[in-house]
Order: C-alpha cells, then sequence, then structure tokens
C-alpha cells in the first residue's frame, strides 16, 4: 500500500494577533499579544489521484494549512507527511516533489516573458539542463500558453497569469499539486478553463489538493471535499454525500414583506420546511428553506405569509449545494 | 555533489533573470552616465574655489590627502560611493520588491538553496557599477586631463576586482536587513550617508575625528578607497596594499556569513510568524 499524498494529525498553527513594539521589548514587558489558533486540530488525508477540495470562509485557515504543507509555515503542533515525507525533517525533499501555486499572478516575473519566467523556476527547481526545455513545453501545453510562451507577463491577461502560475507549478513535474485559491479574480470563462486544466492534472494521475470558497468550484471540480471553518473540519466527504446529509430535496429562497413581528410567519414556515436562515432588514425578512418539494410548499407559504400579514415579494428555487452545507453547519453563509 | 551543480546553475539563472530585468528598465542606464560625471565634478569645482589654486591652500591638501591630485581624489572616492550606491540600490530593492510581491515566495517553495536569491540580485549589478568606473575614467581624462601610468591603471583594476567581493557581500547584507525594515529608500539614504562620512569618499579620512577614524577603517570600503588612490595618485606599488587587499577579502567573508545569517534568521522567523510577505 502506497502512503496518502497527504496526512496531517491534529495539525495546529498558532498565530500571534496585534503587535509588539520595540519598546515593548526593550523594557522585557509581557508579551499580551493574544494567540489563536488559525488552524486548530485538522486531521487530513488526500488519497493519490484524487482532486481534494479545503471549502471555507474567509480566514477559515486554508491558506495556513497549505502553507504549512509548502514548508513556508512551520506548524505549531501536530505532524504532516506529504509523500510520505516529514516537511520538517526533509523540506528540500518536499519542495522538490511538490507543486506550489499560492500566490498567483502576482508572484511572477511580469517584466520576463513566460518562458523566461519558466526558465528561471525550473532552474530553481532543479531541472536538469537537458530537460529543461521539454519540461518548460509540457508544462506550457498543460495550460494552453504554448502560443503567448514569448510574449512578456505584463501583457497578459488575470486568466492567463493564473495559468502561467500553474505552468510553474507543474515544472518538477510534481505527483502532488496544491493551488490556494486557483480561481479567485477570474472571470467565469477563465475559472472554467482553469478547471480543465485541474482536471488534467487528475487525468495524468496527479493528486490535486485545492481551496475554495467557491462552493460551485468544490461541488463540480472535487473527488472529496473538506469543509473547514474555523480551522476545523466540520466536514468531509464527496460532495454529493455532503449534500445529501441535508434532508432537503430542494431549497427555497423567500423574500417577505413585513412590518410587525415576524415570529409567527417564521413559525407557520418551519412547521412545513427547516428554516436554514433568516435575515431581517427594516420591513423584508429573507428567508432560506430547505423543503422536501418546493411545489408543495411554496403555495403553503403564501397561504402562511397571507395569515400572518406579510406579503411574498420574491420566490427562488433552486438545487441543494454545498452552501446550505455550509450553512446547515455553522449557521453562516460562506460568503458574508 | 550534484546538489552543489544543480544550486550553481540555479544561481547562474537568478543572475541571468535580474540582468534581463535591468536591461528592461533603460533609466536605470542613464543615471549610469549622468551622476558619476556631475556629483564629483561639482565637490572638484567647489574644491577648487576654496583654495583658488592657492599653492599654499594645494599643499595644506596634500599633507591630508597624501596627493595634490584633488580631481583624481575626488573621483576615486566617488567612483566607490556610486559602486556603493547601486549595490545597495540594487539587490535591496530587488529582494524587496520580490517579497512584497510575493515572488520571493514562490522562490522559497523551490528546493535552490536559500544562497541564490539572497546573492543573486548582486550579481547583477556588478555590470552596471563596472561601467560607472569607466566611465568616471573618462571624465577624469576629458574634463580634468588626469591621465594615470598604465602601470597605477592595472593595480586599480586588480584593487577593484578583489574589492568585489566584499562590496558584494555589503549589498547582500544590505538586502537580507532590509526585509525586515521593509522600506529600501530611506534605509539607503541613511546607510550611504554613513559609508559617505566613514569611508573617505570626498574627504581624507584624517579629517574624522579619532573614534570615528576607527570604525572607519571597520568597512571595507575605506581600504579599497585608501588603496585606489594610493596606487593611482601616489604612485604605491602592489606590495603596499597587500595587506589591506588580504583584510578585505577577510571582511568579506565575514559580511557574507552575516548576510547569509540575517538571511536565514528572517526566513526562519517567516516560517513561525508567517509575516514573509507581509509587514
Ligand atoms: N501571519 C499571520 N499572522 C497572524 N495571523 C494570521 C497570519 N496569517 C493568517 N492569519 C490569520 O489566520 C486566520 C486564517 O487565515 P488564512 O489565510 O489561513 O485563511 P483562509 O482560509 O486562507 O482565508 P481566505 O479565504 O481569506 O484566503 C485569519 O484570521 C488570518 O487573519
Ligand atoms: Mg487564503
Amino acid at each position: 500500500m502506497t502512503a496518502p499524498a497527504v496526512e496531517t494529525k491534529d495539525l495546529v498553527k498558532v498565530f500571534e494577533r496585534g503587535r509588539r513594539t520595540i519598546w515593548q521589548r526593550l523594557r522585557r514587558e509581557p508579551d499580551r499579544r493574544e494567540r489563536f489558533s488559525a488552524v486548530d486540530g485538522i486531521d487530513l488525508r488526500v488519497e493519490t489521484g484524487e482532486i481534494f477540495g479545503l471549502l471555507g470562509p474567509n480566514g477559515a485557515g486554508k491558506t495556513t494549512t497549505m502553507k504549512m504543507l509548502a514548508t513556508l509555515l512551520i506548524p505549531t503542533s501536530g505532524s504532516i507527511r506529504v509523500l510520505g515525507i516529514d516537511p520538517l525533517e526533509r523540506p528540500r525533499d518536499v519542495r522538490a516533489r511538490l507543486g506550489a501555486m499560492l500566490s498567483g499572478e502576482r508572484s511572477l516575473y511580469w517584466k520576463l516573458t513566460a518562458r523566461e519566467n519558466l526558465e528561471y523556476f525550473a532552474a530553481l527547481y532543479h531541472v536538469s539542463p537537458n530537460q529543461t526545455r521539454a519540461r518548460i513545453e509540457r508544462a506550457l501545453a498543460a495550460v494552453n500558453l504554448s502560443d503567448r510562451a514569448d510574449d512578456y507577463v505584463e501583457r497578459y491577461s488575470t486568466g492567463m497569469r493564473q495559468r502561467l502560475a500553474l505552468a510553474r507549478a507543474l515544472l518538477p513535474d510534481p505527483p502532488l499539486v496544491i493551488l490556494d485559491e486557483p480561481t479567485v479574480g477570474l472571470d467565469p470563462q477563465a475559472s472554467r478553463d482553469l478547471r480543465d486544466r485541474v482536471r488534467e492534472l487528475r487525468a495524468q494521475g496527479r493528486t490535486v489538493l485545492l481551496t475554495t470558497h467557491y462552493m460551485e468550484e468544490a461541488d463540480q471540480l472535487c473527488d472529496r471535499v473538506a469543509i473547514i471553518d474555523h480551522g476545523r473540519i466540520v466536514a468531509l466527504d464527496t460532495p454529493a454525500a455532503l449534500k445529501r446529509t441535508i434532508r432537503a430535496e430542494e431549497v427555497v429562497h423567500l423574500e417577505l414583506g413585513i412590518d410587525g413581528d415576524d415570529r409567527t410567519v417564521l413559525e407557520h414556515l418551519g412547521r412545513m420546511a427547516t428554516v436554514a436562515r433568516s435575515e431581517r432588514t427594516n420591513g423584508t425578512l429573507a428567508v432560506t428553506a430547505h423543503c422536501a418539494s418546493a411545489r408543495d410548499f411554496v403555495p403553503a407559504a403564501f397561504d402562511a405569509a397571507r395569515s400572518a400579514g406579510a406579503t411574498i415579494r420574491h420566490v427562488e428555487v433552486v438545487p441543494v449545494t454545498l452552501e446550505d452545507v455550509f450553512l446547515s453547519l455553522t449557521g453562516r453563509a460562506l460568503r458574508e | 555533489m550534484t546538489l552543489l551543480v544543480a544550486d550553481l546553475r540555479a544561481f547562474v539563472a537568478a543572475v541571468r533573470k535580474e540582468l534581463r530585468q535591468v536591461r528592461r528598465y533603460p533609466t536605470l542606464l542613464l543615471s549610469i552616465l549622468f551622476w558619476p560625471v556631475l556629483l564629483p565634478t561639482a565637490w572638484v569645482l567647489m574644491g577648487r574655489a576654496y583654495s583658488g589654486n592657492d599653492p599654499q591652500a594645494l599643499e595644506a591638501f596634500a599633507q591630508r590627502a597624501g596627493s595634490p591630485q584633488v580631481a583624481g581624489f575626488v573621483f576615486v572616492g566617488y567612483a566607490m560611493y556610486m559602486w556603493l550606491s547601486t549595490l545597495l540600490w540594487g539587490p535591496g530593492t530587488a529582494l524587496r520588491t520580490e517579497q512584497v510581491r510575493g515572488s520571493l515566495e514562490a522562490v522559497f517553495l523551490t528546493p535552490a538553496s536559500r544562497l541564490v536569491p539572497l546573492f543573486g540580485p548582486g550579481a547583477a549589478n556588478i555590470l552596471p557599477a563596472s561601467l560607472n568606473f569607466v566611465v568616471m575614467g573618462v571624465a577624469l581624462w576629458l574634463l580634468f586631463g588626469f591621465v594615470p601610468t598604465f602601470q597605477a591603471t592595472l593595480w586599480t583594476l586588480v584593487i577593484i576586482v578583489l574589492g568585489v567581493p566584499a562590496m558584494y557581500a555589503i549589498g547582500a547584507l544590505f538586502a537580507a536587513s532590509v526585509l525586515r525594515f521593509g522600506e529600501v529608500g530611506p534605509v539607503v539614504q541613511l546607510v550611504r550617508g554613513i559609508f559617505v562620512l566613514a569611508c573617505g569618499i570626498t574627504f581624507p579620512v584624517a579629517m574624522l575625528p579619532g573614534w570615528a577614524q576607527v570604525s572607519a577603517w571597520l568597512l571595507p570600503p575605506t581600504y579599497i578607497v585608501e588603496d585606489i588612490r594610493r596606487v593611482l595618485l601616489q604612485g604605491a606599488g602592489p606590495a603596499d596594499v597587500t595587506e589591506h587587499v588580504i583584510l578585505v577579502l577577510a571582511m568579506a567573508v565575514i559580511t557574507a556569513a552575516a548576510a547569509a545569517m540575517v538571511f536565514r534568521a528572517l526566513e526562519t522567523s517567516a516560517r513561525r510568524t508567517g509575516m514573509l510577505s507581509r509587514f
């Protein structure tokens, strides 16, 4: 049996919030910085050949986790194995085998061409000179940039730069690729394109671990997803299985106009479906309800609203998404 | 062994990358032609205005500077100043830019030795710095009619070449420290100012108070400037400067080791606090 591509046990990273001034240091004042766990006991096991996603809101600890895997951060406690290697003991061995794209497009040299960028990094990755050319061509082809390879990166679009950053991660011909928010800031077309590239990586037999805060991305792209919040994994399974944990077939978003108390109407609605979330802003009440059938629920909801003196202004029926899973697990929306 | 070879190749690639980038900022070349001539000329003219070419004043200068060649004296000092400037701005700015935009992090993701990003940018600045010397030599000849003997020129070149490691190490040490301070500009001005005062750039070190003279002789540029002046202006031979040259080489080793240590400490601290890219 081969080792899993990534394995972490009880991984913790504690950061300090606030700052300690030189003055405080000189006077040896006690350190009053608040300590908090950005990553708070994560157990992960990413199997060879899968696309594994870490899905979570801003500040959940995704980037911190990735940086620990990539040897950029030293964990406070816990253990890590990347391709069976301990990054604390043999960081250079991990770096030589890992393709990591963490900071994306900004981390390229804009005054150089794509090819010149890759030549530099190929040398840093210790690719042997007689392989360098082929390796670069392959990396460029893998991200569809072969025909623009000799353009300056400053003339690239954001999506192209992001793809070039991915090509750079492919230079060591890595069995494992880790991507931190690979599609952030890209338009839908470019995102789709990048996701296709990631699927190709899996088809080539590589393991991919990525982070995202787009639930569609996790849903469409990943074989398995770990939902992470406040540095902890709150759920981990295939997207389909995660969605099944919500006992509902459909999700209904309602927008109600209401003047008085909203307790009655919520109570009525709660009898017919699970109210996952409700938010009141002045005269408007937004409700997300999980139900077995929207065809039964929606007409009943109109009746319930009328009897409580409210009017339904807007109805939207959508299938269950990972967003709803996150909502039901944490009581919060992914993007707030 | 293969690891060393691979790292050497990475180093060459880093220098090449740096040169490519420098080449694409052509305004840099303008500054190589302009400042090295303008600044020292202003000082020489100032000196002439003060002395009024009075033999007594010139004698006083020769006494302290070891040679009556005012223009030669100032130009040698300024050559050092320009060289230092290039080595402070170049690697410091390069490393800081990499840090801010995140490419330093990308470099840290690779198995290459950390000495590569630390010393790579400096190497790229040696070429423009040596252009400085040529430009200043020509200006000295055209403006002030100063032509050194072939021998003196040769020994000057030897001193410069042997001084490269020390100057280079200063650049690297500065660059590594800049990562901690954040801003390059003000720190360059400060450090450069200290060197101007301490290393006898525009006036003889003998003019400094005693304690400052002691610290001046702890800085490699002081020796290099002094030695170049000796061979170029005072007709000294190689034997007269050997001791200094060895001292400067030793200082280079110490400075380079310090630079590597600062850089390493910074990386370790960044790996603990995660502050590599945010200051
Ligand atoms: N170097 C650091 N020092 C102190 N706190 C940090 C540091 N890096 C991250 N944090 C904090 O740790 C928490 C987790 O950050 P992290 O970047 O891992 O989140 P994330 O899940 O990647 O979020 P995002 O979606 O915004 O990228 C945040 O509260 C962040 O402010
Ligand atoms: Mg992040």
